[in-house]
């Protein structure tokens, strides 16, 4: 172990300051986390637009029924607060406070939980539970990936200290509200084929989007990337 | 705490977070100034995480190129402090991260001993001294502890350094007081 040495020290914080003073070129400081929430908020809006007016049949007369209502709102409230977690995270000393974190999972188990107000059915033919619930993973998918590409961007573009959680909670963010988007596209309320191939989907994209921001999102390891 | 001291931090913030909009503008002179005065306490907070100079020098440059190339993560208006030791922080820990996982490997690598080493005082009844028994608490706590008690620092300016809350520094330092008393064998 070698002991500290003020001189040598000095030397090397004179010949830093002078590289970095030498290299230095303006950058503007990212936008407040809340404009670029709501941009995200816009963004989604967009696409919730896009399916309600392409969605066949009486989708507004789905929402008389009070458990249904609670739980899109519950699942875009966790949506949302994921993202404004996601965002927070990627600011260095504004990472989200644990209180967040607990009242996003209680808004997502809690609208789980409102799934099952409608009764199971298991008299569903295999073949037809796989084929009508591979089309609702694709369009599960399709409608988180603008908001995922927007949503990664934007954390990317900041310093995120923990790329896992970053990663995760963007993953987590689009897949939620687009959950949220799919109960009104989707015409089935069936519990078994929104826990599969609704929230299915939503838990897988949560976990490669974290394995990924462990890999390109957490700041220190991506220093060198970063050209002056 | 004297008013005076806190009079000083507040001012000393606010100069530090107007150099930091004029470095994020590419004002160099700015950028010497601000880092020359920052210099100090990032070495000051990493000497409390990390032993050995080699390293430690490593670790400061690493810390001033991350700050460089986050700057624009910076807000304006907001205080400096909390933004540059979150930076600090993540690139120590990054650092201790990459430490540890080398020395698990150059442990594994190395021959196992014949026998089991004996020398260390492992017994029950044994107490650990205060190094030892810092080391075994998370590093939150250790820091909560460290600036509180050992550095005689007031809850806001440990909230300040840490980026979290007053009430998260209290909580962090109460649970490293618990884990402590638990160590020495108190009740």
């Amino acid at each position: 172990m070698t002991t500290f040495n003020a001189s040598h020290h000095d030397q090397l914080h004179r010949a830093l300051v002078d590289r970095i003073a030498g290299h230095l070129r303006p950058r503007r400081s990212l936008w407040p986390v809340r404009r670029r929430l709501a941009l995200w908020l816009l963004l989604e809006i967009a696409v919730l637009l896009r399916t309600v007016t392409e969605t066949r049949g009486n989708w507004a007369a789905r929402f008389a029924s009070i458990p249904y209502t609670f739980e899109i709102l519950f699942f875009a409230a966790a949506g949302l607060i994921l993202a404004a977690m996601a965002l927070r995270a990627a600011i260095p000393g504004r990472e989200a406070r644990p209180w967040q974190t607990v009242l996003a999972i209680v808004l997502a188990i809690s609208g789980i939980a409102l799934l099952f107000v409608t009764p199971m059915r298991t008299d569903i033919p295999l073949s037809q539970f796989i084929s009508v619930g591979v089309v609702c993973v694709f369009f599960t998918c399709s409608k988180a990936a603008l908001p995922l590409i927007a949503l990664w961007w934007a954390v990317r573009r900041g310093a995120p200290g923990n790329g896992r959680a970053a990663g995760a909670m963007v993953g987590s963010a689009a897949m939620l509200f687009s959950f949220a988007i799919m109960r009104i596209d989707c015409p089935l309320d069936e519990p078994l084929h929104l826990i599969t191939w609704h929230l299915g989907p939503v838990i897988a994209v949560t976990v490669l989007s974290a394995v990924a921001g462990a890999l390109w999102l957490r700041f220190p390891l991506r220093r060198h990337a970063v050209s002056y | 705490m004297k008013p005076t001291d806190d009079s000083e931090r507040s001012d000393r913030s606010r100069r530090r977070a107007l150099l930091m909009q004029r470095l994020q503008a590419g004002d160099s002179d700015a950028c010497r100034e601000l880092l020359d005065d920052i210099g100090p306490a990032v070495t000051g907070f990493l000497r409390r995480r990390i032993a050995d100079s080699g390293e430690l020098e490593d670790v400061y440059q690493e810390v001033f190129m991350a700050l460089f190339e986050a700057r624009q993560t910076y807000e304006p208006g907001r205080p400096l402090e909390p933004w540059l030791f979150a930076i600090a922080r993540n690139v120590a820990a990054d650092h201790l991260r990459r430490h540890w996982t080398r020395a698990s490997w150059q442990e594994l690598a190395a021959d196992p001993p014949d026998r089991p080493d004996l020398s260390l005082d492992e017994s029950p009844g044994a107490a650990p001294d205060l190094a030892e028994a810092l080391e075994k608490l998370p590093l939150n706590q250790r820091e909560a502890f460290s600036m509180l008690k050992l550095e005689g620092l007031s809850l806001e300016a440990a909230a300040a350094r840490s980026g979290v809350s007053v009430g998260a520094v209290k909580v962090r330092a109460h649970r490293a007081y618990k884990a402590l008393r638990k160590l020495f064998g108190g009740a």
